[in-house]
């Protein structure tokens, strides 16, 4: 698609965008000023000028209430930030929020919960609207209280970046199991070459590999919570690692740190990567073009299970925000998750539709960026972190777990039986 | 002298010295009128957040709703003494202050007697020496990173060529530290070289010279002449990169972040981890108090010894 067409399509979403939300703000009778904030870390590349586009828009199609924008540089800042404001008693109307966060901000009765919004007859969002919410996503907004305490915004998940080339030349096709990709890396290891380097993370920071393997727990059938605790040493998860190991100890896995998958990938040492797909602009970088990467839905587990990890994150209203700032934050959330919205979003910033309807305005652009349709897909069976504030602790419990079986030799056994246990305290709060 | 005189003699010395006393009231007050915006500002923000930090570290602490916090007395240091993760750090930070201290010391020592010689190419190595001191730690954490990385680093390259094994430094429970001690020595040795070459600045001469005509050989001279000398500086030395040590943190966070398996988390480390990432705020308040504690002490000692030693 030329650079003019392509505007064109973009223009015409973002136009379809502006129709509509015009008429519902008119019924809405939003006529009373009102200013919200809105505390965000989307603020590199196209994302800073895609959410201030759609903002304008916003404020254009709903007169009377004004959103200011408090662009923070990453997500660790933006977790820092909400944290000091909610802490100082000044935090903003509506902020990203991860699960996890999500869940000890609610703990601490820092936000809301959604339901008297999303199920209201006059302001929420109809059956048909909610049931056209990707399955994983719609899963996501949820505590396990069973409120909906959250409203989808920049959702990503894994998918397989593989060198072409290589497996062309290999005779390989493109694994669609993970007992495929496991004797696809095999063979491709071979000549200074091997089949994926990961990052297992840190008990501090979890890491890429570390929702992989969480991946691929899935997919053989595990669970990564039951009944509100931590399975970190199921049957599965013990296959799941023991997997990992095999491939490292044939050397068609290496294990290194700050995105080894993108070095080793873009290097044309390595012939897979597994990461999310909002990592895609990188990759593409650290190819440079050598040869043709493309991507794949990660592969199956043995009896055909899906596992991804849902990455990305939702946004949640604080409980300061007074009554008429409240409903101008809703107003505002739903329509970052309008059909026309969220497409607007997804083309521009590489993020991926919350809504299945969304797919519709992204046909042209879908034909020229096949792997949107492929990542967004997956949100259908993609898990989000478990709503859970121990959670952050307990996935570093699996990295560790990583590291003492791809690094330093435990079993995969002993070393999930440590992780479990641990992540069990955690659980308990002791 | 009459006694008449000799009291109005007391009565002026008594006047002049209230006069003085009232002087020095009043210069005291102006020195604390002066003294009084940095002595607000170290209020606020160093000596009032420490004083805080201690309140907390006896409650169990909700960060985001201060009102949900639990009164829990000791609990904390209690929990801290039972805790096999404070006491893991605890080893690792000796091992990390042993090495880097031990190894700035003795390097720096070393390599400031070599380059206190003057010359042009010791003051181009001098240089060479300090510049690591003025890089940002970050980025030069992250450079290192790369130079251990197994796949595409440069010390793994050597290894290859030399068909030796590779090893995956960070990554390794055995090399991960070692590793973290030679980018901290190499970061850290110019402030120390520094601190000895003006150390051997103030070694007298004479003495050496005295020695030398004596026929004392070269390390008689050193270890009979300048190290006693050298003994505030080398104290000082200590002090202060002890002191560093169970601070350090940046390159910690940027290449292990305390890992493999906790191999280089430290105490302060763990304080981070603890508060910042798990959000167990009391906890970590305690282990900021005992980390207080601990340097504290060890100035002190530092103090008495330098004390005993001039």
């Amino acid at each position: 698609m030329s650079r003019h067409r392509r505007f064109i399509a973009i223009a015409a979403v973002f136009a379809a965008v502006a129709t509509p939300l015009a008429a519902s703000a008119a019924t809405a009778g939003h006529r009373a000023n009102v200013t919200i904030s809105f505390m965000e870390a989307m603020s590199s590349g196209t994302q800073k000028p895609t959410l201030d586009d759609l903002t304008q828009n916003f404020e254009q199609t709903h007169p009377g209430i004004t959103i200011d924008l408090i662009a923070e540089p990453n997500y660790g800042i933006l977790q820092q930030k909400e944290q000091a404001s909610i802490a100082a008693g000044n935090p903003p109307t509506m902020g990203q929020a991860y699960e996890n966060w999500a869940a000890g901000y609610a703990d601490a009765k820092a936000i809301i919960p959604l339901d008297n919004y999303v199920n209201s007859k006059t302001v929420g969002v109809p059956k048909t609207f909610k049931s056209n919410i990707w399955t994983g996503v719609w899963n996501d907004l949820f505590l396990p209280d069973g409120k909906i305490w959250m409203w989808p915004f920049n959702k990503s998940d894994y998918v397989l970046f593989y060198n072409a080339n290589m497996l062309k030349a290999a005779g390989i096709s493109v694994p669609t199991t993970w007992a495929q990709y496991a004797a696809a890396e095999k063979k491709l290891t071979t000549g200074g070459n091997w089949g994926e380097s990961l990052d297992t993370g840190t008990l501090s920071a979890p890491a890429n590999g570390t929702l992989e393997y969480l991946s691929i727990v899935k997919a053989f059938g595990g669970t990564w919570i039951k009944n509100g605790k931590p399975t970190l040493d199921t049957k599965a998860a013990v296959q799941a690692l023991q997997f990992l190991a095999d491939l490292k100890g044939q050397g068609a896995l290496q294990v290194g740190t700050n995105y080894p998958e993108q070095t080793a990938l873009g290097a044309g040492r390595s012939a897979f990567a597994v990461s999310s797909i909002a990592g895609y602009p990188y990759m593409l970088a650290a190819v440079g073009g050598k040869f043709s990467m493309q991507v794949a839905p990660l592969p199956a587990g043995p009896n055909g299970g899906e596992g991804n990890a849902m990455a990305g994150t939702n946004i949640v209203i604080f409980s300061q925000a007074n009554a008429a700032q409240r409903a101008a934050a809703w107003q505002f959330m739903k329509y970052l998750s309008s059909p026309h919205a969220t497409a607007y979003w997804a083309i521009k910033t590489g993020y991926l539709p919350v809504t299945k309807s969304a797919l519709v305005y992204m046909k042209s652009y879908i034909a020229t960026h096949p792997y949107q349709k492929i990542a967004a897909q997956a949100l259908q069976y993609a898990g989000g972190n478990p709503p859970y504030a121990w959670w952050t602790q307990a996935e570093g419990y699996v990295a560790e777990a990583m590291q003492a079986v791809l690094d330093n030799g435990a079993s995969p056994a002993s070393a999930l039986a440590t992780a479990q246990q641990k992540a069990m305290q955690a659980a308990s709060g002791s | 002298m009459s006694l008449d005189s000799t009291l109005t003699a007391r009565a002026l010395g008594i006047s002049r010295s209230r006069a003085r006393s009232r002087a020095g009231i009043r210069n005291g007050r102006l020195a604390f009128l002066y003294l009084s915006p940095a002595l607000l500002v170290f209020l606020v923000f160093t000596i009032g957040p420490a004083l805080f930090v201690l309140y907390i570290s006896f409650f169990n602490w909700n960060l985001l709703n201060p009102s949900l916090s639990r009164f829990v007395g000791g609990g904390n240091y209690a929990a801290l003494l039972h805790s096999s993760d404070f006491w893991n750090s605890i080893v690792t930070s000796v091992y990390f202050v042993g090495a880097t201290v031990g190894g700035s010391t003795v390097l720096g020592l070393g390599i400031a007697l070599l380059l206190s010689q003057r010359g042009l190419v010791r003051r181009i190595v001098r240089l060479a020496v300090l510049t690591p001191y003025f890089t940002p730690l970050v980025a030069t954490s992250i450079v290192w990173v790369w130079i251990f990385n197994p796949q595409f680093g440069l010390i793994d390259s050597v290894l290859k060529l030399l068909h030796l094994p590779e090893v995956g430094w960070l990554q390794s429970t055995t090399w991960a530290m070692p590793a973290l001690i030679v980018y901290t020595l190499w970061h850290d040795l110019g402030f120390t070289v520094i601190i000895f070459l003006a150390g051997l600045a103030t070694v007298s001469g004479e003495l050496r010279e005295a020695a030398r005509v004596d026929g004392a050989s070269y390390w008689h001279e050193v270890r009979d002449v300048v190290l006693p000398q050298l003994m505030n500086t080398t104290l000082f030395v200590i002090v202060i990169t002890t002191i560093d040590s169970l601070q350090a943190f940046t390159q910690i966070y940027t290449m292990t972040g305390g890992g493999p398996l906790s191999a280089t988390t430290t105490t302060g480390f763990l304080l981070y981890q603890q508060s910042f990432v798990f959000y167990k705020t009391g906890f970590g308040a305690a282990i900021a108090v005992v980390l207080f504690v601990v340097i504290a002490l060890f100035t002190l000692a530092q103090l008495r010894l330098s004390r005993r030693a001039a």
